[in-house]
């Protein structure tokens, strides 16, 4: 039987008028949302935003890009996740890695692709 | 006066393909049917290297122009994922919205302020959202939102959305353009008509209505009336109730032996089965057909049967009849290309056990709830009768299948950490 903690067959269950859903986290995430799509990270670049290789991005790209946001950034035939610059009236794209200069996110080939609004790890 | 629109995937299946590959972006680029077989999506630029819709692969790659060209095999996941997306956007801004294909919908305007304003928004924001660059036609009936979604997707100028609600801006367009850009007049009917010397749009809405149901029956007078603005044509919110449910597949590689063609048909009978199923249909016919390639110069061979059988949704008595059918139909010694099977007579599945049924239909609906349960939760074909074989030999080609970024969790979009 599909037992869920309210249909006893003996006592009456104390909880049976109390029952609620289990925590939904795909509801959470709200990944049916037509404007959101799933990522993956590749590479440690941004482990000092504690964002590591393997973790899974919610990437929305209904969310504003804002200075300091972390987005999902198609520039030059490739795929970036990296944290937003607004600077000289432009958009920039800073590296996770010290030493690495930033890039701007101009040109027809550029565009910020969505805004990473989450983010799951499945193994810690 | 009603007011619809019609909105529209600029080359659907490559957008799909180019919103997760930048790498595709402003280079020609086709989609191929499934079994790689014909270019069915293009590009712009795709299209100016003179790539036809539905032109044979294998004969375009002789060009020496086609060779730049990128290709990518059918990814049918990725692009009903994304139609969905359209529409989710589309209909949390508007309030109605009709799907009527994977890449166009459309639209209840009516009342709406500012319209052009308003479609150039909607364009916005399917691109940024859904991905996909997409023309609008406005038109107070669906024929003419339909004709100037057409005008928007051939015209630059128009920066995408095209609006035929003014009567004046309509005359124009119908005296520039050929019959056979209208929604509803086929190739053979636009033939029919110029013989008789009605070529441009505007001597089809002149003709007398009665001339036009004498020439083309009342469907031909409906289009008419809704080129003339009368909406006759409103949206429909429900798919129409299913006639038949078919499932065919031309092969990777001919076919030759019998356990092959065998596993192939159990294999489209249990899809088959699994649309009846969504749908709440059972079957009472069953056809099945199987034949070799037309154009390789192999002997000609085509044959099918079918049957009445005992309505039923269950995967197993469905393997059980098409196998029985396929029987009748294989001959050896033929190499085949092609297979399907065709049910019929569907109506909505019952679980009582008839008088003279042979099958427990209670036991039966239990079975197979729990098979699409298991299918649901793990992916399509974990749980899968074994006669539709281990290995699929003659699973058509998909030699460049992208990932299915949004419905698969191994294939999901990667980001490279900068």
């Amino acid at each position: 039987m599909n037992y869920n903690g309210g249909n006893t067959t003996g006592f009456a269950s104390p909880a049976g008028d109390n029952l609620e859903g289990r925590i939904d986290l795909a509801a959470m995430l709200d990944l049916s949302r037509p404007s959101r799509y799933p990522v993956r990270v590749a590479g440690d670049a941004l482990a000092s935003r504690g964002i590591f290789a393997g973790d899974i991005l919610i990437a929305d790209a209904a969310s504003p890009p804002a200075h300091g946001k972390v987005a999902v950034v198609m520039l030059n035939g490739t795929v970036l996740v990296g944290q937003l610059a607004y600077r000289q009236q432009q958009w920039w794209l800073a590296s996770g890695t010290q030493g690495t200069a930033p890039v701007a996110v101009t040109g027809d080939d550029a565009e910020i692709w969505a805004v990473v609004t989450g983010l799951i790890r499945t193994q810690v | 006066m009603p007011v619809f629109g019609l909105i529209d995937g600029n080359s659907f299946y490559c957008s799909a393909e180019r919103a997760f590959a930048p790498e595709l972006r402003g280079i020609p680029l086709v989609v191929l049917s499934n079994n790689d077989g014909c270019a069915i999506a293009r590009t712009a630029e795709a299209k100016a290297l003179g790539i036809k819709m539905g032109e044979p692969w294998h004969l375009a790659l002789r060009r020496p122009a086609c060779k730049q060209v990128e290709w990518r095999s059918s990814n049918y996941p990725l692009y009903g994922d994304m139609s969905r997306r359209m529409y989710e956007v589309l209909a949390a801004r508007v309030p109605q919205v009709e799907p009527y294909s994977i890449d166009e919908m459309f639209l209840d305007l009516t009342g709406l302020p500012d319209l052009e304003n308003f479609c150039r928004r909607l364009r916005d924001d399917v691109r940024r959202l859904a991905k996909i660059p997409t023309c609008v036609g406005i038109g107070p009936t669906k024929t003419i939102a339909k004709l100037a979604n057409r005008i928007a997707k051939d015209d630059f100028s128009l920066r995408g959305v095209c609006d035929l609600r003014d009567p004046a801006t309509r005359a124009n367009c119908y005296a520039q353009s050929p019959l056979s850009m209208v929604w509803g007049i086929g190739g053979k009917t636009a033939e029919k008509l110029n013989k008789l010397g009605i070529t441009s749009i505007a001597d089809f809405v002149r003709l007398a209505p009665e001339q036009v149901r004498e020439l083309l029956t009342v469907t031909g007078a409906r289009v008419q009336a809704e080129l003339r603005g009368q909406s006759c044509i409103p949206l429909t919110l429900m798919p129409p109730p299913r006639q038949a449910i078919a499932v065919t597949r031309s092969f990777g590689r001919l076919i030759t032996s019998w356990d092959e063609l065998r596993e192939a048909v159990a294999a489209f009978a249990t899809r088959a089965a699994e649309k009846l199923r969504v749908d709440g249909l059972q079957a009472g016919h069953l056809s099945v057909f199987a034949h070799t390639n037309p154009h390789n110069g192999d002997a000609w061979y085509s044959a099918s049967r079918a049957a009445q059988i005992e309505p039923t949704a269950d995967t197993l008595a469905l393997i059980t009849e098409a196998v029985r059918l396929l029987r009748a139909v294989w001959r050896p010694n033929f190499r085949y290309f092609k297979a399907g099977i065709m049910l019929g007579d569907l109506a909505p599945a019952q679980q009582q056990s008839g008088l003279f049924n042979t099958r427990d239909a209670v036991k039966s609906a239990r079975a197979m709830a729990a098979l699409d349960a298991v299918n649901a939760r793990f992916g399509s074909g974990t749980l899968r009768p074994a006669a539709t074989g281990m290995i699929k030999t003659w699973a058509g080609r998909q030699a460049r299948h992208s990932p299915r970024y949004t419905t698969s969790a191994e294939e999901m979009l990667v980001a490279q950490a900068f």
